[in-house]
């Protein structure tokens, strides 16, 4: 009789002790898009105060001249700028274990296909606040792993550069931060 | 007499002919890039597959086609040829529009001059994104006529086109699919866009995480027929779930002896550039498939399949 009670009495605890780290890891993950949100919007705010607007034309020209004062100005507007300034650790870490859950769940085996047959591309050299290594093609990014990912506002896109996730600013085309080996299947 | 006459006769023609031949050999050579001409082909060599209808929608297809490279240039010729006979008014671009850089000396040589011809008598183009294209700058760059967005849709006639970017397709794309493929009063549907869903290519292959999020809204609101590119090749599939599918990667770029065993395709071509005609007529969809060398590697007419 006193053992059963015993047994329900650590049951309840196991549970509590379960459901309370599900929490922790919910808040914790909230917190970890908070934090991301938060940086793309100073990110942004920052750039928009720098901003060219850019118009379709037919001039490649005109087009060009764009990027490039766009491209300056971002890059001006956070000359301090290093890795980890938008993917900070708790951020990096949320990032992280989403991939992993995407490429190893239930729809794992058909994301890792779609980045094989994405044309991969390698390990390259990447620097915050530069450009996106010259000539380099954008590899698609799998949909479900987007799914799985915080929205993007229009101007920046999540890519990846073999192993590593990027967040891309595609008017400047410049490499906003990035997590490296954050995509160990390619 | 006569003998004397017939050797000066004789001689005459045989300088005729040398002058014909050097002055189209210099033609040859003056033109771009690396002595490809800009002139159309001769129009009585044009085998015409198309029914060329009253009040039918005429089109036609390139991908993988920004090389700047001879190739792309002996395609576009051809394509002139074919347009001078077919009076097609539009292409649809299946990514891959520009390789390599994007410097404004790319955007002609790699589009502007292959295809001036074409942009001279009118012929709009209207381009999806590739992996090798610059998004930005090519969404904004007007004779892509793509509105300033990476996805977007047109209409002409009876058919409606939606152009996706297969690169990129996030929530925000499929929601704004889902309801221009809702919203659609076209008879026919037609989707490309870069990424295969089907593909016998070895090289890359089909992209099933794209097919799994795309082809349920495909299926829901009746698309008819999808184009795409990336694999350099051409490839027509078996029609999977009503719809019609073409893989045309060739049209700059190419990859020989890319097939496999055929599981996915009808009919593949993998040993020359290529570029398609499509005419749209009722409830039929005609194609013709051209390759540089002029030569027809595949045609047919296709019902529409009501979902």
């Amino acid at each position: 009789m006193k053992l059963d009670a015993c047994r329900s009495w650590l049951a309840l605890i196991l549970l509590s002790i379960f459901l309370f780290s599900c929490v922790m890891a919910q808040k914790g993950d909230e917190g970890a898009i908070k934090e991301f949100q938060d940086r793309i919007d100073n990110y942004l705010s920052a750039r928009k105060k720098q901003d060219v607007a850019r118009k379709p034309t037919d001039s490649a020209d005109k087009l060009a001249e764009q990027k490039q004062q766009i491209a300056e100005k971002s890059q001006q507007a956070r000359p301090e700028a290093q890795r980890g300034d938008i993917f900070t650790p708790a951020v990096s870490a949320y990032f992280k274990k989403q991939i992993q859950s995407t490429l190893h769940g239930p729809e794992g085996s058909r994301v890792r296909a779609s980045l094989r047959h994405a044309e991969p591309l390698p390990d390259v050299h990447l620097q915050v606040n530069a450009k996106y290594p010259k000539n380099l093609p954008l590899q698609s990014t799998p949909p479900t792993l987007l799914k799985n990912l915080p929205p993007l506002p229009k101007e920046l896109q999540y890519r990846i550069v073999g192993s590593a996730l990027v967040l891309y600013d595609m008017s400047a085309s410049l490499v906003v931060d990035f997590i490296p080996g954050a995509v160990p299947v390619t | 007499m006569e003998k004397r006459l017939t050797k000066y006769r004789n001689a005459i023609l045989l300088i005729a002919a040398m002058v014909f031949a050097l002055t189209g050999h210099l033609r040859l050579a003056q033109a771009d890039p690396k002595g490809v001409s800009t002139q159309a082909a001769p129009a009585a060599k044009l085998a015409i597959k198309i029914p060329l209808q009253d009040k039918s929608v005429r089109f036609a297809v390139i991908g993988d086609s920004g090389t700047g490279d001879r190739a792309q240039y002996e395609v576009a010729q051809r394509m002139e040829a074919y347009q001078q006979a077919t009076k097609f008014d539009f292409v649809i671009m299946l990514g891959d529009n520009i390789y390599g850089s994007h410097s404004p000396k790319d955007f002609v040589k790699k589009f502007e001059r292959p295809y001036k011809p074409l942009l001279d008598v009118g012929v709009k183009f209207y381009a999806s994104l590739g992996n090798h294209d610059d998004p930005d700058d090519e969404r904004l760059y007007k004779p892509f006529n793509m509105g300033g967005e990476r996805y977007y849709a047109f209409r002409k006639g009876e058919a409606a086109f939606f152009a996706l970017d297969s690169n990129y397709m996030d929530p925000k794309q499929l929601s704004w699919l889902d309801q221009n493929l809702k919203d659609s009063q076209g008879t026919w549907k037609i989707c490309f866009f870069h990424h295969p869903l089907y593909n016998d290519g070895r090289h890359h292959g089909p992209d099933a995480d794209l097919r799994t999020q795309v082809l349920p809204l495909f299926q829901r609101y009746g698309v008819n027929a999808v184009f795409s590119g990336h694999e350099h090749v051409y490839q027509r599939i078996k029609p999977e779930n009503n719809i019609y599918y073409f893989v045309l990667g060739n049209s700059g770029k190419l990859m020989t002896h890319d097939f496999g065993e055929a599981r996915e395709r009808v009919k593949g071509f993998d040993s020359d550039q290529s570029f398609m005609l499509v005419e749209i007529a009722g409830d039929k969809l005609y194609f013709q498939t051209i390759a540089r060398s002029g030569e027809t590697v595949d045609s047919g007419e296709l019902p529409r399949i009501h979902p």
